[in-house]
């Protein structure tokens, strides 16, 4: 936000989404189950903003189009989900992690082709360590990654957050301010 | 806008040029209420907050409270602010804080309860958009110099005293001029302090419009706040009357108060902008 833009009272858009890094998780992921022992769900999600018009359900239809028809050759399933917060989750299941990311970012280039990219929130990477949920979290926004480790009733495992922070900053590009690791509290992964 | 910023400046230099010339403790009265002025930018926060009788909550204690905010900040692109909720069955929501750093955004237990989900999501998110435009900065620094001329209308005889000394044909003439240039800054910088603040609270309506892309969902909370505002006790009304610049409703609706005094803007006014942004994002606007 502009000088200018908060002397006004506001900009006129949201923030667009940052380059995109999605694909950082593929190198990421292969580290991350070598050296840290995690590995992954066979999931991950994006989530969004549905908006109330014609326009936008359309693209997310195609969208969902698009991905059902080429699982034929990629074998990624897609389910979409609303939680209760009216945010929408489309959750990819394949066991083959690039061809994950690969739908991630075919979902992210529709809505931002169609000019809804202000409405992605994050892409949501499922792990498990010693059958404990371990979540990345990628912020559209910051362009950046953080890991988000719930334990119990709406707890952080912050210690195991932070050492992962501390793993693999060397591979994935780490959200620098703490108080924007934001919780996605019931991941549908 | 823009003029009523600049209106406010050349009321602020003008100001200065008369209390200069008058040669009164100019330097030692600016003092006292530029710390006045920072003490109110460092504390008022948590003065409000106590004033509402609000306390912070934890994500367990609020989680869906916390979740709605967590997943607007990603959207507006801002810190996470502390949360706070104030006992009190008066629906309203406000924000404190200098910075977005410093922030908290408050909800009454009566707003959570009177609101659906996604009408509460826009009050919040009209609260993050006070945070993110810097609104409580902005308006502390415009309401210096109504501060300024306040005190001196208020320490008038004071003033008068000193600057008499003892030499009363000399100082009288000069201490009316500036303790009527004083009431007058002070009522149009007033006005004009309502204006600003009423430009930000559309801005602020517009912020929240963009970031939930639901207009309706706060203009929907909006009506269901003010038809909610008439019904309260007065004397909770009163008692929250200091808090009006923050709140997202003004807690009397009257009628007859005159819009130019009034820090809101009216409830329709807001509701048709609202709708507007509305036709915009369905492609029907005009």
């Amino acid at each position: 936000m502009g000088f200018l833009d908060a002397l006004l009272g506001g900009g006129k858009k949201l923030k667009a989404p940052a380059p995109d890094r999605l694909f950082a998780m593929v190198t990421a992921q292969v580290a991350l189950e070598a050296e840290i022992g995690l590995k992954h769900r066979n999931a991950a999600g994006i989530v969004f903003q549905p908006l109330s018009t014609g326009d936008f359900k359309t693209i997310v239809a195609d969208t969902v189009e698009l991905l059902r028809s080429a699982a034929a050759d990629t074998g990624t399933t897609v389910d979409s989900a609303d939680d209760e917060f009216g945010y929408r989750w489309l959750v990819l299941r394949d066991s083959d992690f690039e061809d994950l990311v690969t739908a991630l970012n075919l979902v992210s280039a529709e809505l931002q082709g169609g000019g809804y990219g202000d409405r992605l929130l994050a892409c949501v990477f499922a792990f498990e360590e010693a059958g404990q949920p371990v979540y990345f979290i990628y912020n559209f926004k910051r362009g950046a990654y953080y890991p988000f480790v719930p334990v119990g009733d709406k707890q952080r495992g912050t210690e195991r957050e932070l050492r992962l922070k501390a793993q693999v900053a060397s591979e994935l590009p780490i959200e620098p301010e703490l108080e924007r690791w934001f919780p996605l509290w019931e991941i549908p992964l | 806008m823009l003029l009523t910023m600049f209106l406010l400046g050349l009321l602020y230099v003008v100001f200065v040029a008369v209390l200069v010339s008058a040669g009164i403790g100019t330097g030692l009265m600016l003092l006292i209420v530029g710390g006045m002025v920072l003490a109110q930018l460092f504390f008022s926060d948590k003065l409000a907050l106590r004033a509402m009788g609000a306390r912070e909550v934890t994500p367990q204690e609020a989680p869906g409270l916390h979740a709605m905010i967590d997943r607007l900040c990603i959207q507006a692109d801002l810190p996470k602010p502390k949360i706070a909720v104030a006992d009190s069955e008066m629906p309203n929501a406000f924000a404190v804080g200098r910075s977005p750093k410093n922030a908290t955004v408050c909800a009454t237990t009566g707003i959570m309860r009177t609101l659906e989900p996604h009408e509460l999501e826009g009050v919040m998110a009209h609260e993050l958009a006070h945070v993110k435009n810097r609104d409580v900065l902005v308006m502390t620094i415009a309401s210096f110099f109504a501060s300024v001329a306040a005190m001196i209308t208020q320490n008038a005889f004071f003033f008068g005293m000193f600057g008499g000394g003892g030499d009363d044909e000399d100082s009288g003439p000069g201490f009316i001029v500036v303790l009527l240039v004083s009431v007058l800054v002070y009522a149009i910088s007033f006005v004009l302090m309502m204006a600003l603040s009423r430009y930000r609270e559309f801005g602020a309506d517009r912020g929240a419009a963009l970031v939930t892309g639901r207009p309706s969902a706060l203009a929907s909370a909006l009506m269901k706040i003010s038809g909610q505002m008439q019904r309260v006790p007065t004397q909770d009304l009163r008692a929250a009357g200091q808090m009006n610049a923050f709140f997202i409703v003004p807690a009397s609706v009257k009628k007859t108060a005159a819009t130019i005094f009034s820090t809101h803007p009216p409830m329709e006014a807001r509701i048709e902008r609202l709708q507007r942004l509305e036709a915009q994002l369905q492609g029907t606007a005009v």
